[in-house]
């Protein structure tokens, strides 16, 4: 009975239920298109097998590994395993190939030392379509993919074959130049090679030069990975099992898919950061939905309160209207998201495709079609609709009967201790999160986010409380304005929980968008303000257009010329920094300076000048403020790093600095950097000396190009990838919530028919009712603003105080005002909508 | 104290005039809702229209008041002819010389019982008369409860909360649509009772549309619908003439 009244109720009433429909499809959409691409960086494969011709490879570590055991008290020890990916690769000894090659079973051990190098034509880059890396090997590892030529002949001493998708256009004989961190080489092209396997090796183009040469170009000490291919009718098991034993911890044997992880790992597609932007996609538009879901679906049924009424007249329990409400909304969800996953999928492709473009994910990311997911998707959606239908019918359904035949039907208020109780610790959680982890780290941004959700949630636990104060204050300065202000006025501060339902996605709107977009603009703007301290004394910034940089040895020849006074070479790399047991990945910087300074990276304590004096092996480290605060190192501690290529050393922090935004947490020795890092160029040449150092520059290196120092675009183009990323999930998120917004709107005004029937009759016009909404919606849209604005507020400012101590609302009070100023106009014109359509100007009231 | 002004001695004219009124709905052709109806309605005078279900009466009342336009025909109201007048005109003509009851008060919730009697003065733009809507709404017996909230007044109470507001404009014409149907015998005997002192006492004018010949009998004169067209009037009835007439018409 109660299954035939909820399908015949939803059936007959689509109107009623449009609002609610819309929203679960708009939520269950993104949050399936969010899942597929979280889950799709996920399980991304893990690139090209370029050892496809080989049976096993042996490698070094590619990851840090950190393992802690706590002791739990009650005996019980608990093994946490973390571990962090490196960006280059460990040279493996000269005896470890010997000993590979001679273990039984092995046909072939083939030494493959892959390097990323940079090939230019007469100063203009030769790139690899689709943003593939280039990387370098010496001939024999050829054999490994294999690859084969295609014309020419193989590589001998000062000569290199090219990959097929780097010599297109380039004729056999012309002189390329390669750079490598040991310096740019002119190198005669004598032929080119394509993978000779059906898939290829996508993401990568590769470069062959002579063995010979291997060693002196990549200024690696022995190779990076070992081809092993098994003897014609030798176990392959046991081959792998005994050359494992042979080489014992030093390296480890890889077979099958695993096989890819022997390569480098800057010639891999990197998920990280697409991990980080699609998690934190899933998690604001899973906030957002679930948000406003539970919204629209507590406003759909306080609007029936009356017909809820009549049914328990008409002698339905509480409990029956529970499950006649329950029905309702299951059926209007999965209905819902029948249309809505395939528009996810499609959501994700169209993602995923710009994603691409912006180069946030590597080119050959694809969206899977994971059933799970979207079947999760839909699960979710329908727990969110049932709980807060649960939540929203839990007093409903207990109307009394006799309410049903009042004129006036309003639920039961209640719960005020428990709402303050519930918004108590929301605040509270809030508050803890924003006080006590760093919002300067990695996290910022996160922790900023997750603690306007809570402060939102607080605010919607409040409800009528929080909004019911501010309404007092601004519906008494609109009722200043004329009557129908006066009527709006007490309208809104009676309905209170009318205003509350429409404000609350309101506020959402602006304290989410508004938070993300403001702490966007503060990072840049005070990564912005620390690059420009920093190269305040440069006269120059010198950067290479043929190559991603400099070798070092350049860089030193560009610091003698006569016009420069002084100088300061930096070679972008990444150190692992060992957390209390986890493993992070910062990014640092190795650095060289002569003469006057040419960059100032604010030095707090200690000096850049005993960087790099430490002895021969210049074991030193200049350290961030926050970094150094966070592990509590002094001048002079010696804590453990691990360097780009794996390799563990302690360095003798030196000195801490403030100006680190844009650059870097650590400060390494320059050659030590370049040793360790698999690229090793000076990215960025700063140069301080007299007017003309340019043109010198230019004139002696035409490659090299010499710009203004204080040029604002001197950032790296990760960081822009990463921004655009961002901007585009702003979009999303900010389509989204307006949805909300002129959903909540349209299903509020749309209740109120019989209410303006009412006042029509009593001689209110067309007009005056849409003037009167209009003042109505003025007073909510202000008291979201007021709130969102509160919000953002406590948010923004102690993000801004936690990256460079300065207090601000916002970083451009223009935008602020176009923000706060879009948001208020998006609600005023989704208010005047639904108005215009539910009191036609010419409608008659006997007709209403 | 007069509600309207005019003198009581002079002859009686009628304040609601319908001329060869006809209302067709849209998509209902074949149906005539009213079908060339002639009737006008003293100054003074308490009028009841009555009739069986479907005869036309409420499309009699929203005609004669301007709540909607008849298909053919004149509607003088006031001594104004508003079936011309278009929306949102025809509410200002309204709102100057109609009162109205219902059987849903209308009350707006969030309203005190004094912004609601007030309300379509404001609306109007109008100064409210205060001292008027006092003792309006002292003769309603609801003197002292000007701050109280319709929702926490009783059925009776807001009806005559909603007579009060309807003569706290000193319309030309009263129109009530059923305003004792939603309540109980005695609440209703009061609300109609208030309504006869107010033609009375105060020379106001009322046209209700009931169905109850008890109700109708407090009228001066009931008008009979049947089938859209007019089927004679009663004048001075008892509950008795009325229901005869009604088992008549249902026949």
């Amino acid at each position: 009975m109660i299954i035939k009244l909820a399908a015949g109720t939803v059936r007959r009433r689509r109107g009623a239920f449009a609002g609610t429909f819309l929203t679960a499809f708009l939520a269950v959409a993104l949050i399936a298109g969010s899942g597929l691409l979280l889950f799709s960086v996920l399980t991304a494969g893990p690139g090209a097998d370029r050892f496809a011709a080989a049976d096993a490879v042996v490698a070094g570590d590619r990851a840090v590994v950190l393992t802690t055991e706590q002791d739990k008290g009650d005996g019980e020890v608990k093994v946490k395993t973390k571990s962090e990916r490196l960006t280059g690769a460990p040279a493996l000894p000269a005896e470890l190939v010997t000993a590979v090659a001679g273990t039984p079973g092995v046909a072939t051990a083939v030494p493959d030392a892959a390097f990323p190098v940079a090939v230019d034509l007469g100063g203009v880059p030769v790139r690899a379509p689709d943003r593939a890396a280039v990387v370098a090997h010496g001939w024999a590892s050829a054999a490994l993919t294999p690859y084969e030529l295609t014309q020419g002949a193989p590589p001998g001493p000062g000569g290199v074959v090219l990959d097929a998708a780097l010599a297109d256009g380039l004729r056999i004989g012309e002189a390329v130049r390669v750079t490598t961190r040991t310096g740019a080489r002119d190198l005669r092209l004598v032929g080119v090679a394509a993978p000779a396997t059906a898939e290829g090796v996508p993401g990568q183009a590769a470069v062959f030069v002579a063995d010979a040469q291997v060693g002196e170009l990549s200024g690696l000490a022995g190779p990076t990975a070992v081809g092993v291919r098994v003897a014609p009718g030798a176990d392959a098991a046991a081959v792998v099992a005994g050359l494992q034993q042979r080489i014992g911890g030093a390296a480890a044997v890889h077979t099958g898919a695993d096989k890819v992880t022997a390569d480098l790992p800057g010639a891999l597609p990197d998920y990280i950061g697409a991990i980080s932007i699609f998690g934190f996609v899933l998690g604001i538009t899973g906030f957002a939905a679930v948000f406003v879901l539970t919204g629209t679906v507590s406003l759909a049924i306080r609007q029936r309160l009356r017909e809820l009424a009549l049914l328990r007249t008409a002698g339905a329990t509480p409990r029956q209207l529970r499950r006649m409400l329950s029905l309702e909304i299951a059926i209007v969800t999965l209905v819902a998201a029948a249309p809505a996953l395939p528009v996810g999928v499609v959501v994700a492709h169209l993602v995923a495709a710009r994603f691409r473009d912006l180069g946030a994910v590597p080119p050959q990311f694809t969206v899977a079609l994971n059933v799970i997911v979207l079947i999760a998707a839909v699960v979710v959606g329908l727990l969110v609709t049932l709980l807060s239908t649960a939540v929203a019918a839990h007093r409903a359904v207990r109307i009394a009967p006799t309410q049903a035949l009042r004129e006036t039907v309003t639920a039961s208020g209640g719960g005020r201790v428990l709402r303050v109780v519930v918004a108590a610790v929301l605040v509270a959680g809030a508050v803890a999160v924003l006080g006590l982890v760093p919002l300067g780290g990695v996290y910022g941004m996160g922790m900023g986010f997750v603690s306007s959700a809570l402060l939102l949630c607080a605010v919607a636990a409040l409800g009528p409380l929080a909004v019911g104060a501010v309404t007092a204050v601004v519906s008494r300065v609109v009722a200043l304005s004329s009557v129908l202000g006066r009527i709006a006025a007490v309208m809104t501060r009676a309905e209170s929980r009318r205003v509350v339902g429409v404000a609350i996605p309101l506020t959402l709107m602006f304290a989410i968008n508004a938070t993300m977009l403001i702490d966007g603009e503060i990072l840049t703007r005070v990564t912005a303000d620390q690059q420009a301290a920093r190269t305040a004394s440069a006269t120059v910034r010198v950067a290479a257009t043929n190559a991603p940089g400099l070798p070092l040895d350049v860089a030193g020849q560009v610091c003698e010329l006569p016009a420069v006074t002084g100088s300061a070479a930096t070679i972008g790399t990444r150190v692992i920094v060992d957390l209390g047991g986890k493993p992070e990945d910062y990014p640092a910087q190795g650095l060289q300076v002569s003469g006057e300074q040419a960059l100032d990276l604010g030095v707090t304590a200690g000096s850049l000048d005993d960087l790099g004096r430490d002895g021969p092996d210049q074991a030193t480290v200049a350290v961030s403020g926050p970094l150094a605060e966070e592990r509590g190192w002094k001048i002079g501690d010696r804590p453990d790093f691990w360097l780009a290529d794996g390799t563990r050393t302690p360095l003798t922090v030196v000195a801490v600095f403030e100006n680190w935004r844009g650059f870097g947490d650590l400060v390494l020795p320059a050659e030590l950097a370049a040793r360790h890092d698999p690229r090793g160029l000076v990215g960025a040449l700063y140069l301080r000396g007299e007017p003309g150092v340019a043109e010198a520059v230019h004139a002696e290196w035409p490659a090299l190009a010499a710009t203004d120092a204080r040029d604002p675009r001197g950032g790296t183009a990760d960081v822009q990838n990463q921004q655009a990323a961002w901007e585009l999930m702003v979009v999303i998120s900010i389509g989204f919530t307006a949805i909300a917004v002129v959903n909540t709107f349209a299903i509020a005004t749309s209740a109120r028919r019989s209410e303006f029937a009412g006042l029509r009759l009593i001689g209110a016009t067309a007009p005056q009712l849409h003037r009167l909404l209009g003042l109505e919606a003025l007073v909510t849209v202000a008291v979201a603003l007021v709130l969102g604005c509160l919000i953002t507020g406590g948010v923004v400012g102690t993000f801004s105080v936690a990256q460079d101590g300065q207090w601000r609302l916002f970083a451009d009070p223009l935008r602020y005002l176009a923000m706060i100023g879009g948001v208020g106009f998006l609600g005023l014109v989704a208010a005047a909508v639904p108005a215009r359509l539910v009191v036609r100007r010419r409608s008659l009231p006997g007709q209403a | 104290m007069v509600l309207v002004q005019q003198s009581r001695s002079a002859p009686p004219r009628d304040v609601v005039v319908l001329a060869e009124v006809s209302k067709s709905y849209p998509g209902r052709a074949a149906v005539r809702a009213l079908d060339r109806v002639t009737v006008g309605f003293a100054s003074g005078s308490f009028t009841a229209v009555m009739g069986p279900s479907g005869s036309g009466k409420s499309t009699l009342l929203h005609c004669a008041a301007g709540l909607d336009r008849p298909s053919e025909g004149r509607v003088l109201l006031a001594g104004q002819d508003i079936s011309a007048l278009r929306e949102p005109k025809l509410t200002v003509v309204r709102r100057a010389h109609v009162g109205f009851v219902f059987q849903s008060f209308n009350l707006v919730d969030a309203l005190s019982v004094w912004d609601n009697v007030l309300l379509p003065q404001r609306l109007a733009g109008k100064r409210p008369d205060e001292a008027w809507a006092r003792e309006v709404l002292a003769r309603v017996g609801l003197a002292g409860r000007e701050k109280a909230r319709p929702g926490e007044l009783s059925g009776g109470q807001q009806q005559r909360v909603a007579l009060a507001r309807a003569l706290a404009g000193r319309p030309e014409v009263i129109f009530g649509d059923e305003p004792t149907g939603a309540l109980d015998l005695s609440t209703g005997r009061e609300v109609l009772a208030l309504l006869r002192r107010f033609v009375d006492e105060f020379g106001a004018t009322v046209v209700m549309v009931t169905h109850d010949p008890a109700a109708a009998a407090w009228a001066d004169r009931v008008v009979f619908l049947a089938d859209g067209r007019l089927a004679g009037d009663l004048i001075s009835p008892t509950a008795a003439q009325v229901s005869t007439r009604m088992v008549e018409l249902t026949r």
